[in-house]
């Protein structure tokens, strides 16, 4: 019970936070401006028209769902950090931790009613999936949980990693660390050709960040051809208990740090 | 009976990273609180109250000492089933109504909040905030964000309750409203720990006071003890013979009643000035202490040169 309420409470906050509606609502306008285009070849009639859709359209899809993944991260993680920050800030954090409530007990409320917001973003962008494809002339043909478990999983990396990071830092400066994470994680992905990064660097760096490559949908959904590739679920089960773990431990430190802290208002 | 509330040589000392610099917030600091008592923490600003209570809650850790309430340490769950506590400045989630953040508030405490409208619209209707269901507290003014901090202390009943500055914030009237509510619950047997500044009133509801000035406690006992020991006695007598003012009386405060006289002198010389009335032949109706204020006791306390020290 103690654990739902302060989801839903955070869950609550969270729809009515201003920095967040102006990051979504940026979003949505950048989406709006990718989408004019594409819906102005979609109108168009004759041939030239259906070759360009091929040409130029459907990659230019696949880099909107890369931006809007992308942006889930970012707000999952600002998100994670804001909701701990803004209840030291305010002070409310001393209102709700006399009760009897553990500390990791709030902090794991906070992870959920940020997870809740996500899974509705999820949602969203499922459906976003869908109409894309649909604009593009082609179906999605892989199993929709495949496009809701996998970036649910990848936000909850992002998420307690804000949340660690806001344990002991100011939120803006926690956010930065996570954009340069995840920067970071895809220049030394698998299949990347930058090269001014060392070889002994860029290997650390692979084991030590999150790997988004390896938890992003897309690599099971290719819209360009929106087929399905073929994995075994062993590959999923392989894919998903690595983001679930590096999500858990970057929660109990977060939960370890918090636990040992003064808690004041800042 | 067990104390509610021990504190034991509880020292806190603030660290800057990187630094040398330290700050003593609190240096061996001992108290008890009994069940039941009405106990006043007081101190001029920046003296360590709110670091104590917020130790006392567990938001804090102590650099050494020991700190037990209800015999389990501070954050302790079932300590904190005990207590309601309001913080200084109480701060709420802006977008709750009152009842919203009541029912929130008991779901914290592990208790079912659907069956808890009477209890809800009780203590709203209990600091005055009945009418205001709808309003969200973002849009309260201080006074109401006080008393709807002070509801949320009450909410579950406890044992202790906590109350750091609880009439900041509030008009005159809503002080002695919030003063009657604490002597409500001081009938009702609870344990009431409170700092506040508006002396006064702390007068009026306390049984133990505890002045701690720049970490360091430099008094501690119950009200009556404390306000008892000045150091001045007020004598009642018929008449004063004229010959008396100028030799044994001098330099003490010599006053016509309707009764006949009063005369304050120094609890060190009242011996000998009862006994010089009385060698005079004048009849002495009544000797009293004279009460010091908490107030004059608290600026003694905290203006003694090295009183903290």
């Amino acid at each position: 019970m103690k654990l739902r309420a302060i989801a839903l409470n955070t869950f609550s906050g969270l729809l009515r936070n201003k920095i967040i509606i102006l990051f979504c609502a940026g979003c949505a306008c950048v989406l709006l401006l990718m989408l004019t285009p594409l819906l102005i070849l979609r109108n168009g009639r004759g041939a030239q028209n259906a070759e360009m859709m091929q040409m130029a359209v459907l990659p230019l899809i696949a880099s909107m769902m890369q931006f809007i993944s992308g942006f889930g991260s970012l707000l999952a993680a600002w998100s994670a950090a804001d909701v701990v920050a803004s209840e030291m800030r305010a002070g409310t954090v001393l209102a709700v931790l006399a009760r009897p409530v553990r500390r990791w007990e709030f902090l794991l409320g906070k992870f959920l009613g940020v997870q809740l917001m996500m899974f509705v973003f999820v949602l969203l962008m499922l459906g976003l999936n869908y109409l894309l494809a649909w604009i593009g002339g082609a179906s999605i043909e892989t199993t929709p949980w495949v496009l809701i478990v996998y970036p649910m999983v990848r936000y909850m990396i992002y998420s307690a990693l804000g949340m660690l990071l806001v344990t002991v830092m100011h939120p803006i400066v926690a956010f930065c660390i996570v954009l340069v994470v995840m920067i970071g994680s895809s220049l030394v992905a698998p299949g990347n050709p930058q090269t001014f990064m060392p070889e002994w660097l860029r290997t650390g760096l692979f084991y030590v960040f999150p790997s988004s490559n390896l938890l992003s949908e897309t690599r099971f959904l290719t819209i360009t051809r929106a087929t399905l590739r073929a994995a075994l679920w062993t590959d999923h089960a392989t894919a998903l208990a690595y983001g679930l773990d590096y999500a858990l431990v970057c929660f109990l430190l977060a939960a370890w740090i918090f636990h040992s802290r003064s808690l004041s208002r800042d | 009976m067990a104390a509610v509330i021990e504190f034991q040589h509880v020292t806190k000392i603030y660290r800057r990273i990187f630094s040398e610099e330290k700050l003593v917030a609190l240096s061996d600091i001992s108290f008890e609180t009994a069940p039941g008592q009405v106990c006043a923490f007081l101190g001029p600003n920046g003296a360590g109250k709110t670091t104590s209570i917020s130790m006392l809650m567990g938001f804090f850790f102590p650099n050494s000492g020991q700190i037990r309430v209800f015999g389990h340490p501070p954050g302790d769950l079932r300590a904190k089933e005990q207590i309601g506590f309001l913080p200084e400045n109480f701060a709420f989630h802006k977008f709750l109504t009152a009842p919203k953040l009541l029912r929130f508030h008991l779901q914290l405490a592990g208790r079912n909040p659907n069956s808890a409208g009477n209890l809800i619209a009780g203590l709203l209707a209990k600091v005055q905030l009945n009418g205001y269901e709808n309003l969200k507290i973002g849009k309260y003014s201080r006074g109401m964000v006080q008393r709807i901090g002070i509801a949320q202390a009450l909410l579950c009943d406890p044992q202790l309750i906590v109350l750091d500055e609880p009439t900041s914030g509030l008009d005159p009237a809503g002080r002695r409203e919030v003063l009657q509510l604490l002597a409500q619950l001081k009938g009702e047997g609870k344990t009431i720990f409170l700092s506040s500044h508006i002396l006064p009133e702390v007068e009026q509801i306390a049984d133990h006071v505890i002045i701690i000035n720049r970490g360091k406690m430099v008094r501690s006992g119950r009200l009556q003890d404390l306000l008892a020991t000045g150091a001045q006695v007020e004598i009642l007598a018929d008449r004063v013979p004229p010959e008396l003012t100028q030799s044994t009386l001098r330099g003490a405060i010599v006053e016509p009643t309707q009764s006949g006289v009063r005369v304050l002198v120094d609890t060190a010389r009242k011996r000998e000035t009862v006994e010089a009335l009385w060698a005079a032949g004048c009849d002495v109706i009544a000797m009293t202490p004279l009460r010091s204020t908490l107030e004059e006791l608290f600026l003694k306390e905290v203006d003694r040169p090295g009183g903290a020290q």
